[in-house]
C-alpha cells in the first residue's frame, strides 16, 4: 500500500515538472508587442511580421501608431514611439477600445477590407 | 477560405439564428393549436403551480423515482446538457467574438476549463452512441435518425475541439465549426431536439394532468 502511494507521489511530481519545465521552455517571444497589461496570456502569441506590414503598399506608419485629438485621427501625427497599452487599457473607455479589442480591430479591419490577410482566431494565434 | 470564412461568419449565421427562432416560435405555436384541438378537456385542467411543480422537481438531479432508478444515465445526461450551455456561452473565443461585434461582454471560462470539458461532452457523445447499441429496450426505440441527431449535436464539439488545438487544416476546421453549429441549430425546432423548445410544455402538461385530475405526484 504504502509503495504504491510513493510511486504515485513520485509519478505525479515527475509529471509536473516536465508540464511546468515545458512551460517555461516553450514561453513565447512577444515580438513587438508590449503585453504587460494582460497579464498571462490565454492564447500563444499572434504571428506579426512588422516590417512587412510597414513596406506594403501605402502603408502609413500612423495607420496603425494613431494619434485622436479631440475624437478625430490627426492625419499629420504618429505615436510609434508609444506602446498600444499606454493608451489602450484592459477596459475599454468610451470610444476607446479596451487593448486586446484594439489589437483585434485594427489587425482585422484591414484583412477584411484587403481580402488578404488572417481573419479566423487561429490564423494569428498559432499553436 | 478568407470568403468562405466570412460568409459563414456573417451572412449564414444570421440566417441561421432567424430560422432557429422564427422556426421555434412557430413550433411551439402549432404544438399548442394541435393540444388544443385534440384535448381541450385537459387544456381547461391546466394550472400553472402544477405545471411549474413538475418543471421544477424534473430540474433536480436525482430528484424523481425514474431518475434514482437510473442514477449513471441521469448523471451524465444532467452533466451533458448543463455543460453544452456552458461551454456555449462561456468560451471565451464566442464572448471575445461578440463583445468585439456587439459591445457586450460577460465572465468566460479558462480556455482549460472549457477544453477538459469540451472532451468530456465528446466522452458522453460516444456514451450515448454506445448505450443506444448495447442496451436492447434502448436499441428497440432506436433507428438511424437518432444517431444522426447525435452525430449533428456532435459535430460543433468535435470540430471545435480539433479547431482549438489547430489539428488538422485550421481554416477547413473552423469552417465545419461553424458551419456544423449552424445546421444544428437550424435542425433544432424542425427535429426530435425541439425537445429543447418543448420539454417544459410537455412537463407542465404532465404535471397538470397528475395534479389536477389524478391528484398525484408526477415524480
Ligand atoms: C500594420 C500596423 C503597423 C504599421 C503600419 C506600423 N506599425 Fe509599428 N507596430 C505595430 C504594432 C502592433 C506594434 C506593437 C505595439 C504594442 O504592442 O504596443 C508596433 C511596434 C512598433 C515599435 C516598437 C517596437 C519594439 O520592438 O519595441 C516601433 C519602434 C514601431 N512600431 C515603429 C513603426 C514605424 C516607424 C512605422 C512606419 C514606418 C510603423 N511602426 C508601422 C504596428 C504597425
Ligand atoms: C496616443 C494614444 C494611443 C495609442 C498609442 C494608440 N491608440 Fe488606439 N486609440 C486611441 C484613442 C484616443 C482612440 C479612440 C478614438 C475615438 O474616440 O474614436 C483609439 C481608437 C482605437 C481603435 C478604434 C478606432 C480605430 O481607429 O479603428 C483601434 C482599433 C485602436 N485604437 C487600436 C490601436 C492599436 C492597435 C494601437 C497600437 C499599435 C493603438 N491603438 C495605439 C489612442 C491611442
Ligand atoms: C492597414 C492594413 C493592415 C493592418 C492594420 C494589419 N495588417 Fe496584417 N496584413 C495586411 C495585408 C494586406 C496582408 C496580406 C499580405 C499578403 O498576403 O501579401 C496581411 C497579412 C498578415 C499576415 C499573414 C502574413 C503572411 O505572410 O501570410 C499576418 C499574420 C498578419 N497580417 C498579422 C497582422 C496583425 C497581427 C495585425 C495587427 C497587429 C495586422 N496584421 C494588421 C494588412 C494589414
Ligand atoms: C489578425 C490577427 C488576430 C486574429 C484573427 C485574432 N487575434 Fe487575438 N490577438 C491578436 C493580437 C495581435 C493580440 C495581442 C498580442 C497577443 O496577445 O497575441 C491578440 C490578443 C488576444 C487575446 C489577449 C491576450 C491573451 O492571450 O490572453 C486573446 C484572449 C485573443 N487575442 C483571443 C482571440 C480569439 C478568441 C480570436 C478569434 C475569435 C482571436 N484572438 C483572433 C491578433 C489576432
Amino acid at each position: 500500500m504504502r509503495h504504491k502511494l510513493y510511486g504515485y507521489v513520485i509519478f505525479c511530481s515527475v509529471v509536473l515538472c516536465v508540464t511546468f519545465g515545458g512551460i517555461a521552455a516553450f514561453a513565447q517571444d512577444t515580438g513587438v508587442f508590449k503585453l504587460e497589461t494582460f497579464g498571462s496570456l490565454e492564447r500563444p502569441v499572434s504571428t506579426f511580421d512588422h516590417d512587412e506590414h510597414q513596406e506594403m503598399d501605402g502603408m502609413e506608419c500612423s495607420d496603425c501608431h494613431h494619434v485622436y485629438e479631440n475624437g478625430v485621427k490627426a492625419a499629420d501625427q504618429s505615436s510609434e514611439d508609444q506602446a498600444c497599452a499606454e493608451c489602450h487599457t484592459l477596459k475599454s473607455q468610451g470610444t476607446q477600445p479596451g487593448l486586446r479589442q484594439a489589437y483585434h480591430q485594427q489587425c482585422k479591419n484591414c484583412h477584411v477590407e484587403k481580402k488578404a490577410g488572417p481573419v479566423a482566431c487561429g490564423e494569428c494565434h498559432i499553436k | 477560405m478568407q470568403d468562405i470564412y466570412l460568409l459563414v461568419a456573417g451572412p449564414l449565421a444570421w440566417a441561421a439564428w432567424a430560422i432557429f427562432f422564427l422556426g421555434s416560435a412557430y413550433k411551439i405555436w402549432s404544438t399548442l393549436a394541435v393540444a388544443k384541438q385534440k384535448d381541450q378537456v385537459l387544456l381547461n385542467y391546466v394550472s400553472f403551480r402544477y405545471a411549474l411543480r413538475s418543471i421544477i422537481n424534473w430540474s433536480i438531479p436525482f430528484n424523481t423515482t425514474n431518475m434514482r432508478l437510473h442514477p449513471v444515465f441521469t448523471g451524465v445526461a444532467f452533466f451533458f446538457h448543463i455543460a453544452f450551455f456552458v461551454l456555449l456561452i462561456f468560451i471565451s473565443a464566442h464572448q471575445i467574438m461578440i463583445e468585439e461585434g456587439f459591445g457586450i461582454g460577460w465572465v468566460t471560462l479558462p480556455d482549460i476549463v472549457a477544453d477538459i470539458l469540451a472532451f468530456a461532452v465528446l466522452g458522453v457523445c460516444v456514451f450515448f452512441a454506445v448505450r443506444r447499441v448495447i442496451r436492447p429496450e434502448v436499441n428497440y426505440v432506436t433507428d438511424w435518425t437518432d444517431y444522426g441527431l447525435l452525430a449533428l449535436v456532435t459535430a460543433p464539439f468535435l470540430t471545435g475541439v480539433l479547431a482549438y488545438h489547430q489539428v488538422g487544416d485550421y481554416m477547413t476546421m473552423v469552417i465545419l465549426h461553424m458551419l456544423s453549429a449552424e445546421i444544428l441549430l437550424v435542425a433544432i425546432p424542425f427535429t426530435r431536439l425541439s425537445h429543447m423548445l418543448l420539454a417544459s410544455l410537455t412537463r407542465g402538461y404532465i404535471g397538470s394532468e397528475f395534479g389536477m385530475v389524478r391528484h398525484v405526484n408526477d415524480w
